[in-house]
């Protein structure tokens, strides 16, 4: 990990660990609904103020939470247009497997590459830090992923183009 | 697999067969770029009709295709092609040369038709810069080749050069993206010292080359790219070189998309590693009892 | 344009039939394995070794994925240093979906030679397959190979389809059972309207490989395969199942014919060994009718599955809903190369009509002989494409005119995503 990248990230850490405080909370709208107050967004008392940690004006992190779930949107770094398709075919990859990711959301926040929903539910049969370790490896890996997929495409088109135009020289 | 070969497997495989065990046969099967083939035996058993059916035939017939083929098939050809193809051979089962080298020989260059009538435009190219270069000036004649719907190869011989210009469309961002990857690399690969004698290359996204930037019809949007080939004497020095160069040459487009795919899958494998990793991390944080992996009867996990 | 003609793809456990809609026969029937650099992720099963080829593209850092093989190439390479081979497919569902990328990644660009943003595509599937498993196949297809469209369809509804080639079909239905019974396995498949019954279904562990493992036993009992080399057994035997076998009506009239006129009913195999040419002949006798006897009477070859085939197609069908049993009796159809025997079809009809008759008998009396059922129709349909059956049913289906329609686009693909694929309309059926 550089340098730059630990404050950002320890700063998520902290914000999530103080965020991933949930209780068991019925819906005052409904009766007998119990629903992840961020995302029905109706009863205004139970939402808390949502926090946005950037670390440049490419990657940031939007926290939202509530008194049964937190919504968690981040945006990861896409410095050219390779990154940017790869950014969107891998965080599609992985929300087309949501239903194993228990945690993560089938559709991110607008503005956003990916977005995870913890609820109650969630920390009741997970350990609380642990989902924030699996956040901060995601978000650790995502770049490393991204920026190797994209030197070995690199590498792949040159052993490409060489092996294309040696058949010249014979 | 990197390269791609230029024989047609199916004509290969099924010509094999048929030698040792001739019966009846009806089959049709197409190859890159829309080239259909139909291979049968409307008479006998031993009598194989194989014919093709070629998008750009009418162009091909004006750069003298007919002639190629007549030179590389000779009395194979029938006269009148069959209904809805642009040419037909005709391959007698009992009149094939000796088993061994030469049978597999015949068949391999029967399984190259469609590489020999593509080749009809760069020879024809060839031979007019040997002129060209004779008369010390000028340009032959532009000769467009409209392979696919969308994409042209483009011909044209100069007295020191011929150049190809094959323009590229992708339907897809991702291949438009990855393509330009590779098509970069292709430019500077060349700047590599083992490579020096390749023919140069040239690429362009939107903007045509000077070349064919007359043409009518041309599209300017992001999808479209121009790569251009520069091919020197060397290259066409002597027939051996000048087959190998167009055989080689023809498959470019189809060895681009070939390789975009290919790293579409490895993407596609990485990725997968990559979430099952996470996927490992997620699980350390369940607790015990939450930990229940749905099984089928076999005992297969369901993933 | 016009267009080109659909890819049909139908990957089984052991092999892959592809080739080009329209064609009566595959184009490729090859087996369903790929070698790879590295280790075989399972111990291999492979046959006799082949002269190698080194692999020439090791030394290219980047793209070691590349560096593989398939099909009968990729059994040729097992024994090759540095190559492992895999079968990504394992009872019908792909296992390994890396392999199986790259698996089709070369079935289309070296043997089909089609560059798949031209074509349709339709792929097959085993009964009861997980719906996850579509959706990451029609992933692999639109999205590393941007095919044009995608159609995705259960094997017994194309065994089903592709029957209608037979003259005895009148009326183009799709609704049956299907016996299919390929190397690994014999299913037995109730479809009505189209769709698969997947309560009903029923596995039988014997097939194909079970059949030879019984004539080399057969064989070797009766001395023989003494003058056979060793490392021939398994092959001879199954030349022996394909080229002589057949179904008798009645085993010990069959045993009594033999023993009578043993000349006229022995037939000869003459064999040459692979590495020395030496000549060999042995006699095929009594394993001709006995081979496809296990299917009828299990206990002959096995100790722990003795339900006889007659009686498993009853039962599936006894599962089904009633109001499609009927339809299910009248049109029993066969699939794969171990239900290719002569007569196979006749015995099966005959045996599962008595089952039936003695039922309808019983009720009969049961209700003391004042209602009598009109009888129930029983036929079994064999015909000509019966072992690529699937594929010969995905390439009548895909040379329809509606194929296209039913088919899911490339834009619906990019539209909706891998989901659009967990339904498919049923098609050809009769309208």
């Amino acid at each position: 990990m550089s340098n730059v990248l630990r404050p950002y990230l320890a700063a998520v850490r902290s914000t999530l660990t103080a965020a991933l405080t949930l209780e068991d909370f019925s819906s005052q709208v409904v009766e007998r609904h119990n629903k992840p107050e961020v995302e029905v967004g109706v009863s205004k008392e139970v939402l808390l103020n949502p926090l946005t940690i950037s670390r440049n004006e490419n990657e940031r992190v939007l926290v939202e939470p509530s008194v049964n779930s937190v919504r968690i949107s981040i945006k990861i770094k896409q410095a050219d247009e390779i990154e940017q398709i790869l950014c969107h075919k891998f965080t599609r990859f992985m929300m087309q497997r949501a239903e194993s990711f228990i945690v993560l959301r089938r559709k991110a926040v607008k503005g956003y590459d990916i977005s995870f929903l913890i609820t109650n539910n969630h920390t009741d049969i997970m350990l609380k830090h642990k989902i924030v370790d699996f956040i901060i490896q995601f978000m650790e890996e995502v770049d490393k992923e991204i920026s190797e997929m994209k030197l070995s495409l690199n590498a792949r088109a040159r052993v490409v183009a060489e092996s294309y135009l040696s058949v010249f020289n014979a | 697999m990197i390269l791609l070969e230029p024989h047609n497997y199916i004509i290969q495989t099924t010509l094999a067969e048929k030698a040792i065990k001739p019966s009846s046969l009806d089959v049709q099967f197409v190859d890159f770029d829309g080239v259909r083939f139909h291979l049968s035996t409307p008479d006998r058993k031993t009598a194989l009709l194989l014919s093709m059916n070629i998008r750009c035939w009418d162009e091909l017939v004006r750069y003298g295709v007919n002639d190629i083929l007549k030179r590389e098939y000779g009395s194979l050809l029938r006269p009148a092609p069959e209904g809805e193809y642009n040419v037909s051979l005709e391959i007698d089962l009992e009149q094939l040369p000796p088993e061994g080298e030469e049978r597999d020989a015949f068949f391999k260059s029967l399984a190259m038709l469609k590489r020999n009538a593509l080749a009809a435009p760069f020879e024809l190219g060839f031979q007019e810069q040997k002129r060209l270069e004779a008369a010390g000036s000028g340009q032959g004649e532009l000769m467009a080749l409209h392979y696919r719907d969308e994409e042209v190869i483009y011909v044209q011989a100069s007295s020191d050069r011929v150049t190809v210009i094959f323009s590229t469309m992708f339907r897809e961002e991702t291949d438009r993206v990855f393509g330009k990857v590779f098509l970069q690399e292709f430019v500077d690969a060349r700047r590599l010292p083992t490579i020096q004698a390749a023919p140069q290359v040239l690429y362009t996204t939107r903007e045509a080359p000077l070349e064919i930037r007359h043409l009518p019809g041309l599209h300017d949007t992001e999808d479209v790219g121009y790569v251009t080939f520069v091919l020197f004497p060397r290259h066409f020095a002597n027939p051996l070189v000048a087959n190998s160069t167009i055989t080689h040459i023809q498959l470019f487009r189809d060895y681009l998309h070939y390789h975009i795919k290919c790293s579409k899958a490895y993407m596609h494998s990485r990725m997968r590693h990559r979430v099952s990793e996470f996927q490992k991390v997620l699980n350390r944080a369940k607790t015990e009892q939450a930990v229940v992996d749905r099984k089928t009867a076999s005992g297969r996990t369901m993933r | 344009m016009s267009l080109l003609a659909p890819i049909i793809c139908d990957n089984g456990t052991g092999f892959s039939k592809v080739g080009y809609a329209g064609n009566s026969d595959p184009s490729f029937v090859f087996p369903t394995a790929i070698a790879t650099r590295g280790p075989a992720a399972q111990p291999s099963r492979t046959g006799p070794a082949l002269p190698s080829k080194p692999g020439h593209l090791a030394s290219k850092r980047g793209v070691e994925d590349l560096d593989f093989f398939i099909g009968d190439e990729a059994l040729a390479n097992a024994q090759t240093p540095g190559y492992g081979i895999n079968y990504p497919i394992r009872h019908g569902q792909i296992d390994n979906w890396d392999y199986m990328e790259r698996y089709w990644e070369q079935t289309i660009f070296k043997y089909l030679r089609a560059e798949p943003e031209d074509h349709y595509f339709l792929l097959t599937e085993p009964p009861l397959n997980p719906p996850e498993n579509r959706e990451q196949t029609a992933e692999i297809f639109f999205e590393s190979f941007n095919i044009k469209g995608l159609y995705i369809a259960v094997q017994a509804v194309l065994a089903l389809a592709a029957s209608w080639s037979s003259n005895r079909v009148t009326d183009r239905t799709l609704t049956g059972t299907v016996i299919d019974s390929g190397d690994g396995v014999t299913h037995v498949i109730p479809c009505a309207e189209g769709y698969v019954i997947g309560s009903a279904i029923k596995h039988i562990p014997i097939a194909g490989r079970d059949i030879t493992q019984f004539v080399l036993n057969l064989m070797r009992e009766r001395g023989e395969m003494v003058n056979v080399p060793p490392e021939d057994h398994l092959k001879v035997a199954s030349k022996v199942k394909e080229q002589y076998s057949y179904v008798c009506q009645d085993i010990v009239k069959e045993f009594r014919k033999y023993d009578q006129e043993p000349y006229k009913y022995f037939a000869r195999y003459e064999g040459e060994h692979t590495v020395t040419g030496r000549k060999y002949e042995i006699d095929v006798g009594y394993e001709r009718f006995l081979a496809p006897e296990i299917f009828f009477n299990p206990e002959i070859f096995s100790s722990d599955f003795l339900t006889p085939l007659p009686e498993i197609v009853d039962g599936v069908i006894q599962q089904s809903p009633i109001d499609v049993r009927r339809g299910l009796y009248k049109n029993i159809v066969l699939s794969g190369g171990s239900t290719m025997f002569q007569h196979f079809g006749n015995r099966l009809k005959r045996d599962l009509k008595q089952i039936v008759d003695r039922r309808l008998d019983a009720s009969v009396v049961a209700s003391g002989s004042h209602l009598r059922s009109s009888g129930v129709e029983v036929d079994v349909i064999s015909h000509k494409r019966q072992r690529y059956a699937v594929w010969f049913g995905g390439s009548l289906l895909a040379s329809l005119p509606e194929f296209y329609s039913s088919c899911h686009t490339k834009a619906q693909y990019d539209e909706i995503g891998p989901s659009i694929c967990r339904r498919y309309q049923i098609f050809g059926s009769a309208t």
